[in-house]
């Protein structure tokens, strides 16, 4: 296989990926903001919202004050914002246009499809009780896009890419989820936790799609360093750390096996691995949570940087 | 007459360049009139380089390499001629004379340079001497001839993309003087001669060669060679206003200068430079 | 012929269907109300569901548009066939061995049947081709022979397309559709396959693989990208024949050789159908600004490492100065008569062809010699008279930068449009591939002008295209 079709099936996975990511957080500030009856808090809360996302520099750099509206236009709509579900989707039948031959036909109509409705979508029907359904509409695409992945593409190498794309992404996002809220999830001597703290615990779990399994998981009230060891260290968490790496182990396993060869990519993914097996979160405490995201982050980075050496991304 | 020669020139690729694929042009060939006894193109990476030969039957090296700064590149060895009057023995490998009828544009030259030859026509041979007279007059050295009607002709005449830097030293240890890798009058009195020729339905080609110490010329050169059905391919060189003798050396032919560039580079790095071309008898 | 009343490929002139349609005629009739509307409309649909579409430049990204497609089959009878496949081989010989010649000995040109003015300063010769012997000596492997029809035994060449002539994904998703909406009209009907073009372009390309390159060889095909408006065709011919779809970057030359850059390191390649226009193919060789190319991939394919297809240069013989001289071709070459004609052609730098051309403009069609698909070109009867003015000053000023020919009443072929079905003119491009042998894909793609009473099929400006059916004996 070409290393560019590698890299453009790779990426193409990360785009559609980071968009549901960004409509998942997008629907969390906006009901986070709803909530919030403090004068400010609706911009606070977008704000921190962004920070997450990490596109809050971007938006400052718009002049705009952050509503509901300017926020959910510049973090839906605006072409400028490279993360933007717009820039995403764009990116993401960029690459697979690039890579037409690799991918099969239910994969690119899905995508083809989104696209062209999405491109029918004007700005500015998107307000008010109309934004939840367009969210909801590209969480869908998202998983139609992924079903057509997972049902029908020939399990060889460009699966294997598909498929590191798509967990390197998605451990990102969990990540920086995470860190930006960190410190409401440090144990405290008030284990109760005020109603602020609830709201706060129920957007980390909101933003990672958590809300409900975490009940299920765990039949308990939200607890801080329960939140923190489902979404880091529960391989039965589809968004979790732990199922992540695992998955992205498992993914480069396969192309060792295919390819007959361990390169460096399975050193650093099995690193990223080791900080997330045979270890509870009160280590991770003990060491620091931040400490222990950051560095989980930039070990996740190393692993595209190790693939696209290793495979002849360029 | 045995020579030897030896030829040093540099290429500095662009810095960021990753890799760097260069052509050279750097080896001549037997002819009737020329034997090369010994011959060596050498640079990094050289011993990978595929070797064929381009459409105008010179013989090219193909090289690839991840350049590590400037890059240094020699061609030596050693070459007996003799005196044909400048006709070159044909070759099997070159192609039809037709081919050197073709415009570039390099070789576009005002009619005025030309006109009154056309009706010489039945004479190829004087026609060509006398073109060579006349084009080695207009394009002469400006200061060292009368300039001043032909300054317009000079300027349109003149070649766009030639601006290789060069610099000869004789002396060891010496800095090296800047200068042209082949001198600007000689390669511009080429074109001149090439193009007047193909506007009379004469087949007319560019030539680059080593020259032996005549009127003090040494080093790399370049002159013009016109189709005559008798005798072949004869050579002109315009600069020196004689047809070339034992002391040229033949290296490519081509339709212009830029077929025949010594070194061609992608990605392009700054001009290639001659460090030193020396030229001796054996 | 009556100028007024062009062929009319279904109906004779005393009003009785020819036999070729008379299947189709048939089902036509049966078709209950509405049924080649809804037809009409699922095509759409399918074509769009496939991804069948071409990029209008200038337009917002992603902004793709269907080339218009007729739910009704354009026929051709198996004798019609017969001769025009034979014309067809005989001309793509003879422009090989006329590509072979002109960059070998010259022989046609000292034998004075094509004239040496012609050749030396074309833009489309390319010299560094001169000496190069291609694999099979063949130049021209994959060919779209533009072909008109004006009566029932009269068929005219109007162009060879020997460059990268496209459109044949439209030739195979055309009879994927109509398989499609038409199931029955099929099994009543013989028509020869049009799927086996995708086997027999692989099998070409393999035949011409350099030697040495193994029983597998190494297939490329390279393009310019997902912003070219071939695009889908490039990746639809690479898909089906499983070859690598290659851009420029992609691939690189060491030791005059020719990789791909793969997962698991450079891999051989044999092979590239390129999609590129010679200009861009190697920066080292062409034109230095480019970006789209391979530096050294010329040199290579002189080494003989590597085989291009088509060759470089290969525009030198679809030159339309050069067009008037095919039947002289033919027959130097071949010792034979032209099968197929050429449409008569004046030569505007002929003094008295060019007063007589400047006389009638309004009865001809003026062509641009290096224009293409339909730009840069008069047709007589349908201009006005400050165009022919315009064009009167263009030719006048360069002659020789024009070729005019008459105006052919080109034959028509019923078509759906919307007041119902009505005859409209069309044109064929067969495809034609030369490798070990020749092999024409029986059919081709036929474009039809949709407005009424144009003559003018090109899909930038208002064309659609047909099913083309060549029936079995």
């Amino acid at each position: 296989m070409l290393g560019r079709t590698a890299q453009n099936l790779f990426w193409l996975s990360r785009y559609v990926e980071r968009a549901e990511n960004m409509a998942r957080l997008l629907e969390v500030g906006y009901r986070m903001s709803l909530t919030s009856h403090r004068e400010g808090g609706e911009s606070e809360h977008l704000i921190s919202m962004m920070q997450a996302a990490e596109v809050d520099e971007a938006f400052e750099a718009t002049g705009k004050v952050a509503t509901v509206d300017t926020v959910a236009q510049f973090m839906v709509f605006d072409e400028t914002n490279p993360s933007s579900v717009k820039a995403c989707l764009f990116a993401a039948r960029t690459n697979a246009r690039s890579v037409r031959t690799a991918i099969t036909s239910d994969m690119w109509e899905s995508l083809n499809s989104a696209w062209l409705e999405f491109s029918q979508i004007k700005p500015r029907d998107v307000r008010g009780a109309k934004l939840l359904g367009l969210l909801q509409w590209i969480k869908q695409r998202s998983h139609e896009f992924r079903g057509a992945l997972l049902g029908t593409i020939l399990r060889d190498e460009g699966f294997a890419f598909s498929q590191a794309g798509n967990f390197v992404e998605r451990a990102d996002n969990t990540a920086r989820i995470l860190d930006m809220k960190y410190f409401v999830l440090l144990p405290r001597a008030d284990l109760v936790g005020g109603d602020l703290d609830i709201q706060q615990w129920t957007l980390i779990l909101r933003a990672a799609s958590a809300h409900r399994s975490y009940r299920h998981f765990y039949r308990d009230r939200y607890q801080p360093e329960k939140i923190a060891d489902f979404l880091i260290l529960r391989h039965q968490m589809p968004r979790s750390l732990a199922h992540c790496s695992r998955m992205l182990g498992q993914t480069l396993d396969s192309l060792a096996e295919l390819y007959g060869r361990r390169v460096d990519c399975h050193d650093a993914v099995a690193e990223l691995c080791a900080m997330v097996e045979g270890t509870n979160m009160e280590k991770i405490f003990r060491r620091g949570l931040h400490e222990f995201l950051t560095e989980f982050i930039a070990r996740n980075n190393r692993v595209t940087e190790c693939l696209s050496e290793s495979y002849n991304f360029y | 007459m045995r020579l030897t020669i030896h030829h040093e020139l540099t290429v500095t690729p662009p810095e960021d360049a990753g890799s760097l694929v260069l052509q050279l042009l750097l080896t001549p060939a037997n002819h009737g009139n020329q034997r090369v006894e010994s011959w060596r193109v050498e640079m990094p990476g050289i011993g990978h380089a595929a070797r064929f030969a381009d459409a105008h039957g010179n013989t090219v090296h193909l090289v690839n390499l991840r350049p590590e700064g400037r890059l240094r590149i020699s061609a030596s060895g050693r070459v007996v001629t003799t005196d044909t009057n400048g006709i070159v023995a044909p070759s099997e490998t070159e192609p039809v004379p037709t081919l050197y009828l073709r415009t570039t544009a390099l070789t576009r030259v005002p009619v005025t340079l030309y006109g009154k030859f056309r009706n010489m026509k039945h004479d190829r041979i004087a026609l060509l001497h006398a073109l060579m007279e006349r084009v080695s007059e207009t394009y002469a050295e400006p200061g060292r001839q009368q300039q001043s009607q032909d300054a317009d002709l000079q300027s349109q005449g003149q070649s766009q993309s030639q601006s290789q830097s060069q610099t000869q030293n004789s002396e060891e240890g010496a800095e090296p003087i800047p200068a042209e890798i082949i001198a600007p009058s000689a390669e511009q009195m080429a074109h001149a001669f090439i193009g007047a020729a193909r506007a009379l339905d004469i087949p007319a080609r560019y030539v680059t060669g080593y020259l032996c110490g005549i009127d003090g010329h040494e080093g790399l050169h370049a002159w013009a060679e016109a189709y005559e059905p008798t005798l072949g391919w004869i050579g002109f060189d315009p600069e020196l206003q004689l047809c070339p003798t034992d002391r040229h050396v033949r290296l490519a032919a081509g339709l212009d200068a830029a077929d025949v560039r010594p070194v061609r580079a992608v990605p392009v790095a700054g001009e290639p430079e001659t460090v030193s071309v020396e030229v001796s008898i054996a | 012929m009556d100028e007024n009343v062009p062929f009319d490929e279904m109906y004779a002139s005393d009003g009785s269907v020819r036999e070729p349609y008379r299947v189709l005629k048939q089902w036509i009739e049966e078709q209950p109300e509405r049924a080649l509307t809804l037809m009409q409309s699922d095509a759409e649909g399918l074509f769009r569901k496939l991804g069948i579409t071409f990029a209008v430049y200038g337009s917002d990204e992603g902004n793709e548009k269907l080339i218009p497609f007729d739910v009704i089959p354009r026929i051709i009878s198996a004798a019609e066939w017969r001769r025009l496949s034979k014309g067809i081989e005989q001309r793509v010989r003879a422009l090989n061995a006329f590509l072979y010649d002109i960059y070998h000995r010259q022989e046609i040109i000292k034998a004075g049947r094509v004239p040496e003015k012609l050749i030396v300063n074309n833009a489309a010769f390319c010299p560094q081709m001169m000496g190069l012997n291609p694999a099979k000596n063949v130049y021209a492997h994959i060919i779209g022979v533009d072909i008109v029809r004006v009566g029932p035994d009269e068929f005219y060449v109007l162009e060879d397309n020997l460059r990268t002539p496209s459109g044949v994904s439209y030739m195979l998703e055309d009879r994927e559709a109509m398989m499609q909406l038409a199931p029955d009209l099929f099994q009543r009907s013989r028509v020869a396959p049009v799927e086996t073009y995708p086997e027999n372009l692989r099998r070409t390309l393999q035949s011409v693989a350099p030697d040495g390159s193994g029983s597998n060889p190494n297939i490329a095909v390279l393009t310019p990208g997902i912003y070219n408006s071939a695009y889908f065709e490039h990746s639809f011919l690479a898909d089906q024949m499983g070859a690598h779809l290659c851009e420029g970057p992609d691939l690189f030359v060491e030791g005059g050789k020719v990789y791909m850059r793969t997962t698991t390191g450079p891999e051989r390649v044999d092979v590239i159908y390129r999609r590129i226009d010679d200009e861009y193919i190697d920066p080292l060789t062409f034109n230095p600004d480019s970006l789209l190319g391979v530096p050294g991939l010329f040199n290579a394919y002189r080494a003989g490492n590597v085989t291009l297809v088509n060759a470089p240069g290969t525009g030198i013989a679809d030159d339309k100065a050069v067009y008037t001289y095919v039947p002289a071709i033919i027959e130097f070459y071949l010792g034979e008569k032209a099968i197929l004609n050429n449409v008569p052609t004046y030569n505007c730098t002929d003094e008295d062809q060019r007063a007589w051309v400047l006389e009638n403009i309004g009865d001809l069609v003026v062509k641009e010699v290096h224009g293409s698909g339909g730009y840069g070109m008069l047709v007589g009867p349908t201009s006005t008279k400050a165009q022919q003015a315009e064009f009167k000053k263009k030719i006048e000023a360069r002659p020789d930068n024009y070729i005019v020919q008459p105006t052919l009443a080109l034959s028509t072929c019923p078509t759906y449009v919307q007041s119902g079905i009505a005859p409209r003119h069309v044109d064929l491009r067969p495809y034609v591939l030369v490798g070990d042998e020749v092999r024409i894909t029986p059919g081709g793609l036929t474009r039809v002008a949709l407005k009424k009473g144009s003559l003018v099929v090109n899909s930038s400006q208002g064309g659609g295209t047909k099913d083309t059916w060549v029936l079995e004996d």
